[in-house]
């Protein structure tokens, strides 16, 4: 294994290639599949096997740019991408997370900062989690319900997101990707409160900003995953360029991981494809119990199960994910070389 | 002239404590200054050892970081989002090879 353990001259340690490969493409497949930017699986892996955390976390922000980028253009090539409403939120984002940062700093100076921010991060995974896993469950009730009554499963009315866009404040924007039309300043709105959510909590935002486009604007689940990887290339390339400056980026790191996590990212962006909006849902809401589990476990001092439990929640998330692109493609196949059997049969007959 | 003479003593005085005070805080102050302890400096900006290093991207990369920060931000930027958009396109071009169908997606929720 020599063979494949190089020196990061940054970090100043000595690391192996094919872990930075595999780190990568665990959370490129992830980041893909759910629109996230999956720091909760990087910085503790490089933490755990030897980068010291300022290093871990810059190195991570690092490779989340590039990792984006390569997500972005295939859900954009999808139809995926709503440009315009993921400007419309960064607006909103910027401004909260520079209010959030401000709160952090008040909470450090009352000596608050570390305990409340953990409890309010494990409280916030919980409800989020626990509201996405609701939805699904309601969801899929309301299916059995309809199909047994013989009617078709109608789109349940008077959503959150629906009643919030009928909120009638100009200007009223159409957001033709998403498929909505609400006023400017909901978006901006959501980005904010996501903004200062995500800077009070020091998480780059995607498990929160995902669910709100759902549930706060409206957007189909792809779209959310798509806009949401959108927002998360402008964060980490912002975030790259900060830790950079102070020195704290190990660009070699970044680089062999961005290797991992474009084959990665490729794949989690692809998997959608073969899947629908609730199971994306359902395993959304898997991953946060997780994320809040290990949290959970941070906060009692257990910083090494802690670890363990994200990189190998992470590695079954995404063996998940590849086994549902793997079964969708060969379905994909059966289902076009049917339909060439039954054409070829029609024109000889 | 009493009062004048008296004005001009002041005056100096005033002068000579001020002076007086100055070089004893010149004198004292880097003394004080040590005494006051405290923590050591934390370090700001790290130095990549290149010591072992001959040639090579890790060498470049090495120097790059230890010559100045705000281009190696900017080289940071620069490399994620060149490589990003050369694997993107690469890895689509790789999947399309394999047979799967990009073209299109319809959306189930």
């Amino acid at each position: 294994m020599d063979f494949f353990t190089i020196y990061l001259p940054i970090a100043g340690i000595e690391f192996n290639v094919l872990l930075l490969l595999l780190i990568g493409a665990t959370v490129g497949v992830c980041g893909g599949f759910f629109g996230i930017g999956g720091a909760w699986i990087v910085t503790p892996a490089l933490n755990i096997f030897g980068f010291p955390m300022p290093y871990a976390i810059g190195t991570d922000l690092a490779h989340m740019g590039g990792k984006s980028i390569v997500s972005t253009i295939r859900h954009g090539k999808f139809g995926n991408v709503d440009v315009r409403l993921a400007v419309s939120m960064i607006l909103g984002t910027t401004v909260g997370m520079e209010l959030g940062a401000r709160l952090v700093m008040y909470l450090e100076r009352i000596g608050l900062a570390e305990s409340v921010i953990r409890k309010i991060y494990i409280l916030f995974l919980l409800l989020i989690g626990s509201y996405v896993l609701f939805d699904y469950i309601s969801h899929v009730r309301y299916q059995r319900t309809m199909s047994a009554s013989g009617r078709d499963a109608k789109p349940k009315r008077h959503t959150l997101a629906q009643r919030l866009q009928r909120v009638n404040i100009p200007p009223m924007i159409n957001f033709k990707a998403s498929g909505i039309q609400c006023s400017l300043w909901l978006p901006v709105l959501v980005g904010f409160t996501t903004g200062v959510v995500a800077s009070v909590l020091g998480v780059g935002g995607g498990f929160i900003r995902m669910p709100a486009l759902i549930y706060l604007i409206g957007c189909p689940t792809l779209v959310a995953v798509g806009t949401d990887l959108f927002e998360v290339m402008i964060t980490g390339a912002y975030g790259a360029f900060t830790y950079g400056v102070k020195g704290r980026v190990d660009l070699l790191a970044a680089i062999w991981m961005l290797f991992g996590a474009a084959i990665g990212a490729q794949l989690g962006t692809i998997a959608v494809k073969y899947v629908r909006g609730y199971s994306i849902r359902l395993l959304f809401a898997v991953t946060i119990f997780i994320a809040c589990a290990s949290v959970l476990l941070k906060q009692l001092k257990l910083q090494l199960p802690s670890a363990i439990l994200i990189i190998t929640a992470g590695i079954v998330i995404s063996s998940v994910i590849i086994l549902l692109l793997v079964r969708g493609v060969l379905r994909e196949r059966a289902a076009r070389s049917g339909s060439g059997v039954s054409l070829g049969r029609g024109s000889s007959g | 002239m009493r009062q004048r003479s008296i004005r001009k003593l002041r005056k100096l005085s005033i002068v000579g404590e001020c002076a007086g005070f100055l070089s004893a805080l010149l004198l004292f102050l880097p003394a004080i200054a040590h005494a006051a302890g405290g923590k050591p400096a934390t370090k700001v900006y790290n130095v990549a050892d290149t010591r072992a290093m001959s040639s090579g991207i890790s060498k470049l990369i090495a120097d790059l970081y230890n010559g100045n920060s705000v281009i190696f931000g900017l080289v940071v930027v620069g490399v994620m989002a060149g490589l990003g958009l050369i694997l993107g396109y690469a890895m689509d071009l790789l999947i399309k090879r394999v047979g799967i169908d990009l073209s299109r997606l319809e959306h189930h929720e």
